[in-house]
Order: C-alpha cells, then structure tokens, then sequence
C-alpha cells in the first residue's frame, strides 16, 4: 500500500453562536485529518457542530479561529471545490431531475450540451434513466436521494461532505444506497467524510470513524476500521463488525447490554 | 377554481374504487354549471317579478328586462365594446407596468439588507395611504386621457406586488441557497437560480389580486373625469337616473373581472408546471 497522503487538514478550529444566554460554545480547538482518498465517518452526539464543521469546510460559516490546509495551503474553506449533500436532500422543486443535476455545471458555465451529455451517463448509471424530466415531488425519498448524490458528483468535487444523507429513508433503501455511494466513491475515486447518527452504517462503510465528544466538540478518540469488504452488506457480515459496534456504541456511552 | 376542477377530472378516473364516497349527480362540471345558471336565472326572474308587482322601484333598482334592452342597443351602437375595450387596456396596462415594476423592485431589495431596511418604513406609508385618495391629483398630474387612468392603476398594484415580492425573496429557502454557494455560485447566480425561481408563486398570486386592483384604477380615474370607458358611461348614466346603463355598465365589469381571473389562472397553471403534480389534488375530508 502507498504511503497515506493527508489531503485536508483541520486545525484548532473554534466557533461559536450567540445564543439567547450569551454565546455557545460549539466547535472548540477541533483538529482533524483527511487522507486522499480517505472514507471518514465523523459520530457524535445530536448538536455538538457535525454540520458546522460542515459548513465551515464548505466555506459557508466563517470559524471564529483555526485553520485549515488543504494539499499542503492553507485556505479559507473549500467553497466551490466541495461536493456538500446537507441533511435534506434540497432538490430545487421548480427544476426537474436533470434540471437539479445540471445546476453545479450550470454554474460553472459548462457547455449545456457537454452538461446534459454527462448527466444522462450518471443517470442511467444510478438506475433514473427514464425520469430526466420527472419534478421532484413525484419521486420516491431514495430517488431522491440518488438524484441529489448525482448532483453533488457530477461536479467531479475534491472531496464529498455528506451530512446525514440516509437518514430520512427506510432500512432497505438505506443499505441500497449506501452500497451506491461505496460504488460511486470507489468509481470516481473520491474522497469521503460522512456525518452519520448510524454506528452501523459508519463501520459498514468507512476507512475511519471520527468520534466526537458533546459540545464544544472535540475528537474524543479515531478508529481505524479494518474489514476488507466490497460491499456495506457483506461488511456487516464481517466477524470484526460486531467488535467495531460494541466499541463505538460504548465511545458513545450507549448501553449495549441490559444492567438488571 | 383550478383545485376543484383538476380535483374532479382526478376522481374521475378512480371513481369505481372510490365509490364509497358518495357523489350527488350534480357534481360534474356540467352538472354544476346548470346550477350556476339557474341559480342566476332564478335571480333575475324574481327582480323582474318584483318590479312587476310593485315590491321594487324600477326607477331605482333598474328591472332584468330593461337592463337586457340597454345592453342589446349598447352593443347594437358599439359604445358598450368601445367603452370595454378602453377600460380593460388601462387596467391591463395598468396592471402590467405595476406588477413589473413592483416585483422587479421587490426582488432587488433582496440585493441589499441594508437598502431593504432603510426602505421599508418608507414602502410601510406609502402602502398605508388610500391609493384611491390619490386619484384627484393623479387627474391633475397626468391629465384625463388615458395616462392619468393607467397611472392609477399602476399606484394600486405597484405596491402588492412590491410588498410580495420582497417578502418571498426573504422567505427564499436559506439552504437552497447555501447548497447554491457551497458549488461556488455567486450571488447573481443565487439569486436568478434560487431565489427568483422560489418566489414565482408569491408574484403571480399577486396578479389575482392585482388584476381587480388594475380595474379598480382604471374604473375611479374614469369616475373622475374622462369621455370614454366604463366607468365614464356608468357615471354618465347614474347622474342621469339611468339605472339600467348602470348595471349593463357593472355587469359588464363584472364578466371583465371574470375572464380576466380565469386567464391568470391559465398563466398560472402554464407557468408553474412543477406545481401542478402537487398541489391540483384537494384532500377528501
Ligand atoms: N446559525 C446558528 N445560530 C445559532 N446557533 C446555531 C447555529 N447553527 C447551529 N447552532 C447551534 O450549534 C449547535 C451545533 O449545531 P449543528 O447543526 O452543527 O449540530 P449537529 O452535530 O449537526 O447536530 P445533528 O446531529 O442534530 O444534526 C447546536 O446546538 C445549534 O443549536
Ligand atoms: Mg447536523
């Protein structure tokens, strides 16, 4: 295996909000590193700043202090280099499905024709050949979900923030996509951090899971998970999954066995 | 309107399974039609019973009959088609200019939190005037040709659709448009791809409104001083005690008002397409 090449740095990154009983403290002194071609799910407790950190990579909050390197520079965040799903799925409901597909290109002043070429390559490979023209509200919770994962990597992004993408979906879905985004990151070669609720779902799927303690955030502790599968389902079977579970699960302080 | 016609063309094609709702035999779009027009006949045969017997003063209340022979030699001479023809353009342009101008502006406040603050007290007062106070000295300004009509107009609907406008590029999803910057849009982007967009449905409610507003303007500046238009003629005619020309006039305003609702409807359902797959269904209680 070649050496691992840190590709994003973050460095004693510090934010905090005014609240209404002065000012929360939400990211405090968070450093954290990103490998090329990393998968780093980040877990922790609901509102210790997973998505803040999020929106401080993407360049759409400004931290209070810290920096963050990326390939060796130091920047001010990774806006427009980034491929940001957030929490909702957020297709625009006025823009049909190629529509919210071609926005990033579109953006970016991609020749229209090149665009739509490219998105109906991803489209067919994402299983929505077919429903180019369909508006988002007559699609399904998955389709819509592939439909946004399309969006953020037809941008071709250096790195994909994934906030909770699965979260709104059933089980079964959830495990279909999840074996869609493996694929998809593996194909184009992308480099992953995954902000999950889902212990599951961040052994099954990640190179590394980040943990971080409640607010201010800090990482309490990094795992590496070791378990060579092709696939989220036959990860889960591994005879090291379980092991990974119980010990996030008690990183967590969640109870996996009944104290009678 | 349009929920409960698409509502029925729906049900339509589920009637069999959806048979334990029952459905009166009148509620087809034919079926309540006859009932519109019955109900309108009806209307009409009792004024005209009652200016028979004596219970009401034709002389006051005009009589359907009367109304009907004004109305055929209106049309007959071609005063009423003129007089319409002039009314609904002022409205309409009136409407035009005001609903453009006031979403446009609007929308460009969204631009600029510091001019949107310093500029709302100041839209808070001239909003809070009786634009129809104005019509007076509109008359003075412009003159009582056409200008001073389509003037009015434009001083009524301006500011709903300015008011609409602002407000739903305000309301404009946040995260739409943080997704928008994360790609590395600028603010240009965002506002013609996020934000315009998402305030479509708040403008063109407003026309519904704004279409009465236009007749309302174009209908008072005629009342004040002009030699053609709807308004004029039914101004004309109550001075004189000609209450049949007034109602021909009214009525006539009132079929104005009418079409000119269903055309929005139309601009509507054309232009928002992405709504219709959703919200055309009524919920069966
Ligand atoms: N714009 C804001 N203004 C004020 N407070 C904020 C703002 N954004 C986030 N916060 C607060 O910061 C904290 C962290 O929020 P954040 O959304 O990053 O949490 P999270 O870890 O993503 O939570 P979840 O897992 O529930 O999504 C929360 O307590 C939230 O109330
Ligand atoms: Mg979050």
């Amino acid at each position: 295996m070649p050496p691992k090449q840190v590709q994003l740095t973050v460095q004693n990154i510090s934010k905090s909000f005014a609240g209404k009983g002065g000012d929360v403290n939400v990211l405090d002194d968070l450093s954290f590193t990103i490998n090329e071609r990393d998968f780093v799910s980040i877990i922790g407790p609901s509102g210790c700043g997973k998505t803040t950190i999020f929106n401080i990579i993407a360049g759409l909050l400004e931290p209070d202090g810290g920096t963050i390197t990326y390939r060796g520079k130091e920047i001010e965040s990774l806006r427009g280099r980034v491929g940001y799903m957030m929490q909702k799925d957020l297709l625009f409901p006025w823009r049909t499905v190629m529509g919210n597909v071609l926005l990033g290109l579109e953006t970016r002043g991609v020749d229209q024709k090149e665009a739509e070429e490219k998105a109906r390559e991803y489209l067919k490979q994402f299983g929505l050949a077919g429903f180019e023209n369909a508006y988002p509200k007559t699609l399904s919770g998955g389709m819509r979900q592939r439909v946004a994962l399309i969006r953020t990597l037809i941008m071709d992004p250096d790195i994909l923030l994934l906030d909770e993408p699965f979260s709104a979906l059933d089980y079964q879905t959830r495990l279909y996509l999840e074996g869609v985004l493996k694929d998809a990151v593996q194909t184009y070669n992308k480099t992953v951090i995954l902000v999950t609720h889902d212990i599951d779902e961040a052994v099954a799927l990640s190179k590394r899971v980040v943990v971080l303690s409640g607010r201010p955030a800090r990482v309490k502790v990094v795992h590496e998970i070791d378990i060579e599968a092709t696939s989220p389902i036959t990860a889960r079977n591994d005879v090291k999954f379980s092991t990974y579970f119980k010990t996030l699960c008690a990183e967590l302080d969640i109870q996996t066995e009944t104290t009678s | 309107m349009s929920l409960v016609m698409s509502g029925t063309s729906a049900r339509k094609k589920t009637a069999p399974r959806n048979s334990r709702k029952k459905r009166s035999t009148f509620d087809t779009t034919l079926g309540r039609a006859v009932l519109q027009l019955l109900a309108v006949a009806v209307f009409f045969a009792l004024w005209e019973a009652g200016v028979h017997a004596g219970y009401i003063s034709a002389f006051l209340m005009g009589s359907p009959s009367g109304i009907f022979a004004t109305f055929y030699k209106l049309i007959l001479s071609g005063e009423l088609l003129s007089d319409s023809w002039y009314t609904l353009f002022e409205a309409i342009l009136g409407f035009i200019i005001g609903t453009i101008f006031g979403s446009l502006f609007g929308l460009a406040l969204w631009y600029s939190v510091f001019v949107a603050k310093l500029v709302e007290p100041f839209i808070v007062a001239i909003n809070s005037v009786p634009k129809i106070a104005l019509a007076p000295i509109v008359v003075l300004w412009f003159g009582t040709g056409l200008i001073s009509k389509v003037a009015l107009a434009v001083s009524l609907t301006a500011l709903v659709a300015l008011i609409a406008a602002y407000q739903a590029a305000k309301d404009a999803d946040v995260d739409l448009q943080s997704l928008m910057i994360s790609m590395g849009a600028d603010k240009h982007q965002v506002f013609w791809k996020a934000v315009v967009p998402s305030t479509l449905p708040s403008i063109i409610a407003t026309f519904r409104i704004n279409i009465g507003f236009g007749l309302v303007g174009a209908v008072v500046g005629e009342f004040i001083s002009s030699q053609r238009g709807l308004g004029h003629m039914i101004f004309l005619a109550s001075s004189l005690y000609d209450l049949n020309s007034v109602w021909v006039g009214l009525f006539t305003l009132m079929i104005l008002g009418f079409v000119l609702y269903y055309v929005i409807d139309i601009i509507e359902r054309t232009s928002l397409p992405w709504k219709q797959a959703t919200t055309s269904h009524q919920v069966q209680v």
